[in-house]
């Protein structure tokens, strides 16, 4: 690779296309449209094969030519290359031929998505020199930030409103982060930490390191398509807060493909939303290619952004590839997430019911045929949404330290059975 | 209200201050010259960098410069008329 900034061209806007060096910056002076990152793929192509990516450590890094990092990754090196689950218990339930499902509950080392994120955010800080980074953030991405924060021996600061729940502030703690907790409205505070972004000089991971953080979402199509046998799935399922996901899963498919890793092919990338804070997916399907903002109500904590950042640029992907969105209650969250853990012996988080309830959704309605093949993407483990399903999973029978009661306690439900 | 203001900010705070913001107006807004009436009420400096109108939104890039007492009114005068405010990050809180 390339001393100063491995295969990475430039940052360049995604709205005038004005290209900047690859520095700490995230929106483009002339038109402030958002800054993403331009590759040499003649390079890349030149250089990355199949044969190269499998004689490396299973992990996202595998594609690093693909990633924002001019050298080698510093921070993360055993994020991603998490299961892909062949789920035909639940295909059979959802009615579909062949289901897959994408298992970034059990990533390394904080259970979300979120650490493919932040381990190219914080790698590239330390390229760019950045000693203290920071997040604002309402769930994982405060935790992963905090303990990779930790793991590279960085100085981190995560903000977070003061209403959250303290299990949560915990996750980060436990880590030596400093936790500030922001009293207000989340506009507010939202506004604060954009302020605070852009004038104590930090790395600040979805603000000015945005364009290089952003990317790390890909490796997860990247994993997918080498996962299924060097092919791009026909169908997607990812679920939506800013958008952002959906869009670099898109990406990561068309690089797999402009590189020559995988065959040309039409791969479609669908959006899942909570009814309570669904912008894009009301949009999508009124056909609008922009959103309303919306006040977020829904138990989906980690997907209630209500003005998404790259809403517009995820309904112009949908809709340039033919695919579509949906949205689904709380109620049938919870029933997602039962459905997953039932089926596939895999707790998701809150994220995760809105995925499996959307492409149940979907695929009842035809927009996905029965007779194809998909991929539900499982973003974050169950573990940290307890709250969500508590008190709808049934209750532990009680029994006496007694045999005769536990054989009388199988009759009963035999009883029932019969 | 605009004189009140303008005395007001200059007690509070001194700190000269730019905010880029994405205003999004609601379809009732969209034809009133908000951003003219911003000038005009709150000593700050207003331009437009990108704006798209449609029947059901409209949707503004403006940068902001002035006192920063003077700018925090001019937001919260804006949002209190049924503007949506937003730093030009949008999302600076993630999940």
């Amino acid at each position: 690779m390339s001393e100063h900034q491995g295969f990475m061209k430039a940052l360049k806007c995604r709205e005038c296309a004005r290209e900047y060096p690859l520095a700490a910056t995230h929106v483009c002076e002339f038109d402030f449209g958002p800054l993403e990152v331009a590759y040499d793929y003649d390079r890349i192509k030149k250089s990355l094969t199949r044969q190269s990516i499998e004689s490396r450590p299973k992990t996202m890094w595998r594609y690093r030519e693909l990633l924002p990092v001019a050298g080698e990754p510093t921070v993360g090196q055993q994020v991603g290359f998490t299961p892909l689950v062949r789920a035909d218990r639940l295909a059979r339930q959802l009615g579909i031929r062949e289901l897959w499902v994408k298992n970034d509950a059990v990533n390394y080392p904080t259970l979300s998505f979120k650490d493919r994120v932040v381990s190219v955010a914080l790698s590239r800080s330390k390229e760019l020199g950045f000693e203290t980074v920071a997040c604002a953030s309402t769930g994982n991405l405060a935790n992963s930030v905090a303990a990779n924060a930790a793991s590279a021996g960085l100085k981190s600061y995560v903000f977070i409103p003061s209403d959250l729940e303290q299990g949560k502030i915990l996750n980060s703690l436990i880590y030596g982060a400093n936790v500030i907790a922001i009293k207000g409205h989340y506009d507010e505070v939202n506004r604060l930490c954009a302020e605070i972004a852009g004038k104590f000089g930090w790395a600040f991971v979805n603000v000015n390191m945005r364009p290089y953080y952003a990317e790390g979402s890909k490796s997860m199509a990247y994993e997918i398509a080498e996962q299924l046998g060097w092919r791009a799935p026909e169908h997607t399922i990812v679920p939506m807060a800013s958008g952002s996901l959906l869009t670099k899963i898109h990406k990561g498919y068309q690089e797999m493909m402009k590189v020559g890793l995988i065959a040309g092919s039409h791969p479609k990338v669908y959006g899942a939303q909570a009814t309570g804070c669904s912008p894009i997916s009301t949009a999508q399907r009124a056909g609008l290619d922009f959103f309303k903002p919306v006040k977020p109500d829904t138990i989906a904590k980690s997907l209630a952004i209500g003005t998404p950042a790259d809403g517009f640029y995820a309904l112009k992907v949908m809709r340039e590839t033919g695919a579509a969105a949906d949205d689904v209650t709380d109620d049938e969250i919870r029933d997602g997430i039962k459905l997953l853990a039932e089926t596939e012996g895999i707790f998701a988080e809150t994220a995760g019911g809105v995925t499996v309830g959307v492409a149940k959704k979907l695929i009842a309605s035809g927009k996905i045929p029965r007779d194809s093949s998909a991929v539900i993407c499982i973003t974050g483990n169950g573990l940290k949404t307890l709250d969500a399903v508590q008190g709808h999973c049934g209750k532990a029978r009680e029994i006496k330290p007694s045999l005769r009661e536990f054989e009388a306690l199988l009759a009963d439900e035999e009883k029932v059975g019969s | 209200m605009p004189t009140k203001n303008k005395k007001k900010a200059a007690t509070q705070s001194c700190s000269p201050t730019q905010r880029r913001l994405w205003l999004m107006y609601p379809p009732k807004l969209i034809q009133k010259p908000l951003i003219w009436e911003l000038g005009q009420q709150f000593k700050v400096v207003t331009n437009i960098r990108q704006a798209s109108v449609t029947d059901e939104i409209g949707i503004v890039c403006l940068e902001v410069d002035g006192e920063r007492a003077d700018v925090k009114a001019a937001m919260q005068w804006l949002e209190k008329l049924g503007v949506s405010v937003e730093p030009v990050e949008i999302n600076a809180i993630a999940s």
